[in-house]
């Protein structure tokens, strides 16, 4: 338990500024979804499986697809223009 | 504001703000040492007085009920925003059937992943619905088996197509899921005065801990929110893919409905 903590708190923070520097908007809704899957992992590592279950629904499956939707929805107004 | 002035009014507010954080962040119980007086508490008292092996839920449908009664309205509110926001000058009426886009060409799905959908989204369904019944018991709830539910649709958008999707989902159901269930929820509030008891008073039989028909009145109410949740995320989902196929004309620009 004293190696996991650390080493999960390391890797929110790295996962969190992934987010932050990616630039492309559709890598980025995966960045945040791997940040959301982390969060799972540390919330129920910290114990609190029901904070856990929230994150994972809400955090790595409902917000990164809405993104996506929207991400599609630009994209198709825009035409010929790479993200 | 000009980026210097933002910078300096940052600085500003910094310079106030930060020795209060500290302040407060230093008289916090050191990390993972000791549970709050509350939590150990209500760890104590809840089996016996409510038959509740899930705190978290005995406390957000029984004990703090009434939080969680603003929270239900608050996503109803949240939700019912967006779609006025996102249906805008489309309205409501044309919602019934898919709409494609003319510019856009339908991609079409192989079939390793029709296949992984069918396998995968009634797996996600039952799995979604163990969560919700089981409140009082294990981990979960309304809340996230609701979200878990409405994922389990879009299982159905992603195999079958946003045809096959509209046509499994209609729009009208989530409407009766969502009011429903927050209806469902405040009935949960007012029906125990009827009694005579208070607001929300747990009047039914608390059934027995650790059985799956524990916790009385607090099923009814995991029950609202889970069909709240459930309704309010798949209408939002739509909403969503409904906006992308909004432009039937391409000459309108459309962009002052939004």
């Amino acid at each position: 338990m004293t190696v996991i903590l650390p080493l999960l708190f390391l890797f929110t923070a790295t996962s969190g500024t992934a987010v932050v520097l990616v630039r492309d908007p559709t890598r980025q809704v995966f960045a945040i979804a791997i940040n959301g899957l982390v969060l799972t992992i540390l919330f129920d590592a910290l114990q609190a499986p029901d904070v856990a279950l929230s994150e994972l629904a809400v955090g790595s499956a409902a917000v990164p697809l809405l993104f996506l939707v929207a991400l599609m929805a630009v994209r198709t107004q825009a035409p010929g223009e790479d993200a | 504001m000009s980026p210097r002035i933002r910078v300096a009014l940052l600085a500003l507010s910094a310079l106030i703000l930060l020795p209060c954080a500290a302040q407060v962040i230093a008289g916090l119980p050191a990390f993972g040492s000791t549970i709050a007086q509350y939590g150990a508490r209500i760890n104590a008292i809840t089996p016996e007085a409510r038959h509740v092996a899930n705190m978290v839920s005995a406390i957000n449908f029984d004990l703090r009920g009434l939080d969680t009664l603003g929270e239900e309205f608050m996503l109803l509110a949240a939700i019912t925003g967006t779609v006025v926001l996102l249906r805008g000058r489309r309205g409501e009426g044309m919602t019934g059937r898919a709409m494609h886009r003319p510019g856009r060409a339908v991609i079409p799905r192989s079939e390793a992943t029709v296949l992984a959908c069918r396998i995968a989204g009634p797996l996600t369904a039952v799995f979604g619905l163990y969560v919700v019944v089981h409140a009082t018991v294990t981990p979960g709830g309304g809340f996230q088996g609701g979200v878990i539910l409405a994922s389990g649709t879009l299982l159905i958008y992603l195999g079958e197509g946003y045809t096959g999707w509209r046509d499994a989902i209609r729009s009208h159901w989530l409407d009766v899921l969502e009011g429903g269930g927050a209806l469902l929820f405040a009935l949960c509030g007012l029906v125990p005065m009827l009694t005579g008891a208070a607001f929300m008073q747990n009047v039914l039989p608390l059934g027995t801990f650790r059985d799956l028909f524990s916790g009385g009145l607090m099923l009814v109410e995991n029950l609202g929110v889970a069909m709240a949740v459930t309704g309010g995320f798949t209408q939002l989902f739509l909403e969503f893919m409904e906006e992308t196929r909004e432009a039937e004309e391409p000459d309108e620009p459309g962009e002052e409905s939004a």
